[in-house]
């Protein structure tokens, strides 16, 4: 087991370094100068050249990449041309609100679509079947940016049920920062109104981000469930005499999780990379507009930071979700 | 099996209930609402509160109501120069050029710290010291250096300029934030490896103006307090809020549900709904921008005759611009200085006219017109239009004469990397002065020798060059304004450039909101704003 941990960790620094090679060459490989693009249209010659000077840029690429990867080692992601500041500094920042959100999308998901698809399993071919059916392939096929501003209108504007964009209200003052989850900050604080606002912020983004998932959760336990269903243990188990609760939750449900539990890792990953238009709508201040402004400014060694951390945040979770496997099912083993 | 699918859902409409009971429960601090001005705007473009390194527009916004400088404009003229931490200045000529005297008024810090002359010379030479996108103005504009500005007492500033430099465009260009009052003790108090506190002073603040820094959480909100040392002091407002919004959609959301007062970035589109919906008030505030098309005129380019140059500008159908694109959010110019700053040009030589444009290609032997490539930037051009959208228009009013455009459509960051390499054959583009003096667009559009707007359209004409330094270093008003005059007739004859328009810049508050006012510098004092 810790072989196989330590193998696929190894492979992910690898593949990790295949993610900075990439980035790297796809930035330098664009026909547009990142000193005028952080310092615009009105700067002069003089100005631009002291600024390519001081940020390395008047080097050769093999020289540049060859710090930017000496830096790495020592934990430094570098400095980013847009803000001049630290990247590291900057990630810790907005990579903490991405997660939040994604963390809120994924609890919504499970809620919503493990039911869902559960209810669509059991009453297969009736109306909550055909229900439940109905939602997978609307959530699965309505575009995040139409929902998004759909739920906006209804929800905040004409009802006024929730709290529009942002992460918390204007009026509220968010709790000091120690984990920059701002549910958790507000926890740890102990400062409840800046807890209900902040889940009451999380409410629509959340819903919106975790639609999709949802959807593909309903479509995979239902499936998944209705397989292991029609399985001849299941049937003796019923013969048995087994309330039929008892039959669904513990012999059903965990065989059917073994697909559900892949989905899931799956959508982790990219809801985390692909939050940026619901990011963008609800004016949350996450990795997903940190991207988008810093790659507009050809801010690369910005780009190569997101990257990277989401393409870790991505393996640690495969890994996590490989090593559940065998957790859920005794003949997987890593030994 | 009935008990299951119970259960299943039991779980999730607990969890929903709860999410909804959440949803339901309004929140209750309605105290400080009174008090509190929000502002939803994309802010992106915020990178430091340092008043000597922040060259952007929300830094300026900001850092105005952040710190002071010595003199400032008031309201929306832009042209009278007013006291601020100066009570009074005068200028006077010297052997070596002139001298700008200022008289301090008594003012304090937020910190309890009085203003002194010595925070000013400070603040000046850390600006030169710190060599930041701004230290231009002071270095290359007024042609100072450490030494130039000096402290013979407490309340008087004395400062020492060259020929070169004119005071009158030092004067305008201490109005901008590059000239901001820092408070010296606290700055160095946070020096870190010779910064002069920058990285301190980026989401900190030390200056006299109305308000102070209460946090600055990237990407989300920048929140300040009134600061109740100042002596413009805010009188209502003791909050202001600058929420993150980049969406014109999430700003209307938010404003029509009273969750901010004002929106900054509205679409030209929904600003006209905004004009017609009685629970909001809509302001249309001037700007010094310009939307123009850039025409490289280097030998054997087709713009390289005048005559084609003046062709396009016969057939730009501007009100057609105007009215359709920008839905009336932009006002119709022609010469290359900004309505609203000395030395503007009212005059519109060039109606809507095909056929005129038409004759003037044939009579540069291009009965036929030619085919070009027009170079566009992928986002939203001034005043809010999208950028692809202007471009349609105008390749179709170019195609009307026999100009076939083609449009390439880049980031902007690529689309400014290829004109500063004099590689856009026409280009669809703005500019906005440094600052509110006509020199602010007089060189840079004029003078090739500045490697500037002239240089990147390949347009090199010594009288422009000659008329533009002259009219740069004049100190006699009159004389100034008769060099500015000539200037912008023969630019708008000869020069490389077809102004669009000059947009305006639109803002959508809520009816309860008093004293709200933009200039076309961008500034607000919110001190003067108060909710009814």
């Amino acid at each position: 087991m810790l072989i196989y941990i330590l193998r696929r960790l190894a492979l992910m620094v690898f593949v990790l370094w295949g993610v900075t090679l990439a980035a790297f060459l796809i930035s330098h490989a664009l026909p547009a100068d990142p000193a005028a693009a952080a310092l615009g249209n009105n700067a002069r010659e003089e100005q631009l050249q002291a600024f390519r000077e001081r940020n390395g840029l008047d080097r050769p690429l093999a020289v540049q990449y060859g710090l930017y990867l000496s830096g790495l080692l020592r934990g430094d992601l570098g400095t980013s041309l847009r803000t001049q500041n630290s990247i590291t500094a900057d990630l810790r920042q907005f990579f903490p609100a991405t997660l939040e959100l994604t963390l809120g999308a994924v609890l919504f998901a499970l809620v919503i679509g493990l039911p869902l698809g559960i209810v669509a399993a059991l009453y297969h071919g009736r109306l909550p079947d055909l229900l439940a059916r109905l939602f997978a392939l609307l959530g699965g096929a309505t575009p995040v940016y139409w929902l998004a501003i759909l739920a906006l209108n209804l929800f905040h504007e004409r009802l006024g049920w929730l709290p529009g964009p942002g992460r918390l209200d204007a009026y509220t003052l968010a709790p000091p920062v120690h984990t920059g989850l701002v549910t958790v900050d507000a926890l740890l604080a102990g400062d409840r109104e800046a807890l209900v606002d902040a889940l009451r912020h999380l409410i629509l983004p959340g819903l919106v981000l975790g639609a999709f998932s949802a959807a593909l959760l309903t479509r995979m336990t239902r499936s998944a469930l209705l397989e292991v269903l029609s399985q001849d243990y299941i049937r003796t188990a019923r013969a048995k005499g087994l309330r039929p609760g008892r039959v669904i939750w513990r012999h059903a449900l965990r065989n059917a999780a073994l697909p559900v539990l892949t989905v899931l890792g799956g959508l982790f990953g990219s809801l985390l990379t692909g939050a940026v238009l619901t990011e963008t709508i609800f004016s949350w201040p996450g990795i997903g507009g940190y991207a988008t402004t810093s790659a507009i400014s050809l801010d690369f060694p910005a780009v190569v930071g997101v990257t990277l951390v989401a393409g870790l945040a991505y393996s640690v979770v495969n890994l996590l979700v490989d090593l559940a496997y065998a957790a859920f099912d005794p003949r997987i083993s890593f030994s | 099996m009935k008990d299951a699918a119970t259960a299943a859902l039991t779980w999730s409409a607990r969890t929903l209930t709860l999410a909804l009971a959440l949803g339901l429960t309004a929140a209750g601090a309605q105290s400080g609402r009174q008090s509190t001005l929000v502002i939803g705007g994309d802010f992106s473009d915020l990178i430091t509160l340092d008043p000597g390194v922040s060259y952007e527009f929300s830094g300026s916004l900001i850092t105005g109501n952040l710190y002071d400088t010595l003199v400032a404009y008031e309201g929306n003229d832009l042209q009278t120069l007013r006291p601020r931490l100066a009570s009074s200045w005068k200028v006077t000529p010297t052997a070596t050029g002139s001298r700008i005297t200022f008289t301090l008024r008594n003012a304090k810090f937020s910190t309890g710290r009085p203003v002194t002359a010595a925070d000013v010379v400070y603040s000046l030479n850390r600006v030169i010291a710190l060599k930041t996108s701004s230290s231009f103005l002071l270095t290359d504009v007024a042609n100072l250096k450490v030494g130039s500005v000096t402290a013979p007492n407490a309340r008087t500033v004395v400062m020492d300029l060259p020929k070169t430099a004119n005071p009158n465009i030092v004067l305008a260009l201490l109005t901008f934030n590059v000239g901001g009052v820092v408070d010296s003790a606290e700055a160095k108090a946070h020096e870190q490896n010779g910064d002069y506190g920058s990285g301190w002073l980026k989401d900190h603040s030390a200056g006299s103006g109305p308000f102070t820094l209460n946090r600055w959480d990237r990407s989300a909100q920048v929140a300040l307090d009134a600061n109740p040392q100042a002596f413009r002091r805010s009188a209502s407002i003791q909050r202001v809020i600058l929420r993150y919004m980049l969406e014109s959609s999430a700003q209307q959301s938010a404003l029509n549900s009273g969750e901010i007062d004002v929106a900054w970035d509205y679409t030209p589109d929904a600003f006209k709904a905004a004009q017609n919906n009685p629970k909001l008030k809509t302001l249309k505030s001037g700007t010094f921008q310009l939307a123009y098309l850039g025409m490289n005129s280097a030998k054997g380019s087709p713009f390289e005759d005048p005559r084609v140059r003046e062709a396009v500008r016969y057939a730009i159908d501007q009100d057609g611009i105007i009215k359709n694109l920008l839905q009336g959010l932009g006002r119709k110019t022609q010469t290359i200085i900004p309505i609203g700053l000395a030395g503007s040009n009212p005059a519109t030589p060039y109606p809507y006219d095909p056929a005129k444009a038409r004759a003037l290609l044939k009579a540069a032997g291009k009965p036929n017109g030619f085919t070009v490539d027009f170079l566009v930037s992928t986002g939203a051009c001034s005043g809010g239009v999208p950028c692809q959208d202007l471009a349609a228009k105008i390749q179709s009013d170019l195609a009307k004469v026999g100009i076939k455009a083609n449009i390439r459509q880049l980031v902007n960051a690529e689309l400014l990397t290829a004109y500063r390499a004099q590689k856009a054959p026409l280009i669809q583009v703005g500019w906005s002065p440094d600052y509110p003096d006509p020199d602010g667009n007089g060189t840079p559009l004029s003078d090739y020798n500045a490697k500037s707007l002239a240089w990147r359209n390949s347009w090199n004409n010594p009288q422009a060059s000659k008329l533009a330094q002259a009219a740069a270093v004049e100190t006699n008003q009159t004389k100034r304004a008769a060099l500015y005059k000539q200037l912008t007739e023969l630019m708008v004859k000869e020069g490389p450039y077809a102004i669009l328009y000059q947009p305006y810049k639109p803002v959508v508050l809520s009816t309860n909101v008093m004293g709200f006012n933009r200039n076309a510098n961008g500034d607000v004092q919110f001190e003067k704003v108060s909710k009814k």
